[in-house]
């Protein structure tokens, strides 16, 4: 009989379970600062539809640095790695999602990499050893990556339960990451996550 | 016809891959060679430099009267050159050209890189050739430039003048957990004279390297050694016949914890034969050094670097039951640097001693000192960078007396410095 109002509520338009909205999240250390790069994941108890595969994914080498820190792609995306430096830089993963070794010449060479497996790529530098990023391969549609002010916004997360997972490359907790049920209909939360300190690295240089 | 057919295939097949090679190589272009140097206004009062054959601890002289003497100077130019073959291969030379109170040139390093790719869980680097091996906390990069202040610590600035050998090294990397461990072993040779300038001149701190195959003038040598040691030392330096015969080793373990904490071991022995003597009159000095390094950054923008040496050396013959020299020295440091932006304020404390008790060097030539320095760096943009250091040293040693000085000895340096890179 519930089951039935629900139904027939749905149908004249006064409550809508699986009714998009938009979703905002604010990911916070412990003394409330916001946190960056934090990569939230949300997946509907009905199922994640996947993201979109339409645009292109590059990750480039300026100034010694990867550029994003944290990129999102979807599973199937191809990503390009132009090297903007002077230098040579020899990209690498061990990541069991994708291992991959790139060399790439100095000044604007460029080579890609498909990413099927959804998962987190640790990206380094065998020349560079303070070089690093992160690719979070992602299946689900609803994967966005924190701004400055720790916001991530979804404008069309389905109203239906779901489970949400916020991962951080510096988070303290296995995998480094961590979850949370997020009951139908919410619009809004906040995380409050706990990080370690960035690695520091040899500065000798050689 | 045909053996000359298969004379160039098999020539074709030699040079193909070393072609390849030449095409991954980056040999002359401008993207291998930098220059950074700097220009300065030194000032300081105090004793005459150890770069005039005195017992002055800075690269600053004061003026006759000791008061304050302000001088603009060229402070060092580095020419690097880093040509790379395919991406494990790759070399460092550096020409150096130092101003100051003694302008001289040379060749600062010239070494051989081999960094292949690495194993998930293991990394090996290798390195031959006229380098510094890894003690110093306070310098980076191809032109083994200070990080955070204008003058490194006594330590460092010793390394910069005597420990810097013709040597091979490996290192070995693994990451367990959250932790990362490496070892390094090193063997060398022309590094047999090293200690001389710390016990017969002492500790002292300056920005100023000892370029290859150059000498370092000494101060006035104790009254007994006179005739067995000429007034100059050369660093790089096989005493005893037959290049890298007995070569030195050094060993180092470098631990990185979870935490934002590394820890570093460094051990040193040049194994030169005390009794070994050139026709120059150099001695190999047998020196001994044990380094620990600690660098820990306990907020987000304050750096902890702490680093503490003890080590001895001997020289000579026995006479009667002592060698001629048998110096121990030891110094520490801890330095602080705060970030606030394109900034960076450093401070340091330090302290260094000598203790002599050979027949020919004794207590008279002891030394103890103590130095604190404060600096300000603000990076004005990719290339340019300014300075400002202010630093004072108090050291005392009797040995001054002879030439007419108070034993306890003050220094106040003050440099602004312009620093540029391209």
């Amino acid at each position: 009989m519930p089951r039935l109002m629900i139904l027939l509520l749905a149908f004249v338009g006064l409550v809508s379970p699986a009714q998009a909205a938009p979703f905002t999240v604010r990911v916070v250390d412990v003394s409330g600062r916001p946190v960056g790069d934090a990569v939230v994941t949300v997946r509907p108890a009905a199922g994640a539809r996947p993201m979109k595969v339409g645009r292109a994914f590059t990750v480039t080498q300026k100034n010694l640095q990867f550029h994003p820190f944290v990129m999102v792609v979807p599973a199937g995306a191809t990503v390009s790695f132009p090297n903007l430096d002077s230098t040579k830089h020899h990209v690498y993963s061990f990541s069991p999602a994708k291992t991959f070794e790139l060399k790439l010449f100095a000044k604007d060479q460029s080579r890609s990499v498909r990413f099927d497996r959804p998962g987190v790529i640790a990206l380094g530098c065998n020349i560079h050893d303070s070089m690093s990023a992160f690719i979070i391969v992602t299946d689900s549609a609803w994967t966005a990556t924190s701004d400055s002010k720790g916001f991530v916004r979804f404008p069309d997360l389905p109203g239906s339960a779901a489970a949400m997972t916020i991962w951080h490359p510096y988070l303290r907790a296995p995998g480094s990451q961590i979850s949370r049920p997020l009951p139908a209909g919410e619009t809004s939360e906040v995380v409050a996550v706990r990080l370690r300190p960035p690695p520091m690295h040899d500065m000798s240089g050689y | 016809m045909r053996w000359g057919v298969t004379w160039w295939a098999a020539l074709a097949a030699l040079l193909a891959p070393v072609s390849a090679r030449a095409a991954d190589g980056d040999l002359l272009s401008p993207n291998v060679l930098a220059i950074s140097g700097d220009l300065r206004l030194v000032a300081a009062d105090g004793e005459a430099s150890w770069l005039h054959e005195e017992f002055g601890k800075l690269r600053g002289s004061g003026s006759r009267d000791a008061s304050f003497r302000v001088k603009p100077e060229l402070g060092s130019v580095d020419l690097v050159w880093q040509p790379q073959v395919g991406f494990a291969w790759s070399a460092t030379v550096v020409g150096t050209l130092q101003g100051g109170e003694r302008t001289e040139a040379g060749l600062s390093e010239a070494f051989i890189s081999y960094k292949p790719m690495r194993r998930q869980k293991l990394r090996f680097s290798a390195r031959a050739g006229l380098m510094w091996p890894a003690i110093s906390l306070e310098h980076g990069g191809a032109d083994w430039h200070v990080l955070d202040t204008v003058t490194p610590s006594a330590i460092n600035s010793w390394v910069g003048e005597e420990v810097r050998p013709l040597a091979i090294e490996g290192t070995l990397g693994t990451q367990a957990g959250a932790h990362d461990l490496s070892a390094t072993i090193g063997v060398f040779a022309a590094n047999d004279t090293a200690g001389t300038l710390l016990t017969l001149r002492g500790w002292a701190l300056h920005d100023r390297k000892t370029l290859a195959f150059h000498r370092q003038r000494l101060p006035p040598l104790p009254e007994l050694l006179e005739y067995s040691q000429p007034q100059f030392t050369t660093p790089l330096l096989d005493v005893a016949p037959g290049f890298a015969k007995h070569p030195g080793y050094y060993a180092k373990i470098a631990w990185q914890l979870p935490v934002p904490v590394r820890v570093e071991v460094f051990h040193y022995d040049n194994r030169a034969d005390p009794e070994a003597v050139n026709e120059d009159v150099e001695w190999g000095w047998r020196t001994r050094f044990d380094n620990v390094g600690l660098v820990a950054r306990v907020g987000p923008a304050i750096e902890i670097k702490a680093q503490a040496m003890k080590g001895s050396t001997l020289m000579g013959f026995a006479s009667p039951d002592r060698l001629w020299i048998d110096t121990k020295f030891s110094s520490a440091f801890l330095l602080a640097t705060h970030t606030i932006g394109k900034s960076r304020v450093a401070a340091r404390v330090e302290l260094f001693r000598t203790r002599n008790r050979g027949s020919l060097v004794t207590t008279e030539e002891d030394e103890a000192g103590w130095a604190t320095t404060a600096a300000y760096r603000r990076d004005i943009s990719d290339n340019f960078t300014l300075l400002a250091e202010l630093l004072h040293v108090h050291s005392k040693r009797a040995q001054r007396t002879l030439e007419g000085f108070a034993p306890a000895q003050d220094q106040t340096q003050l440099q602004l410095v312009a620093r540029a890179r391209w």
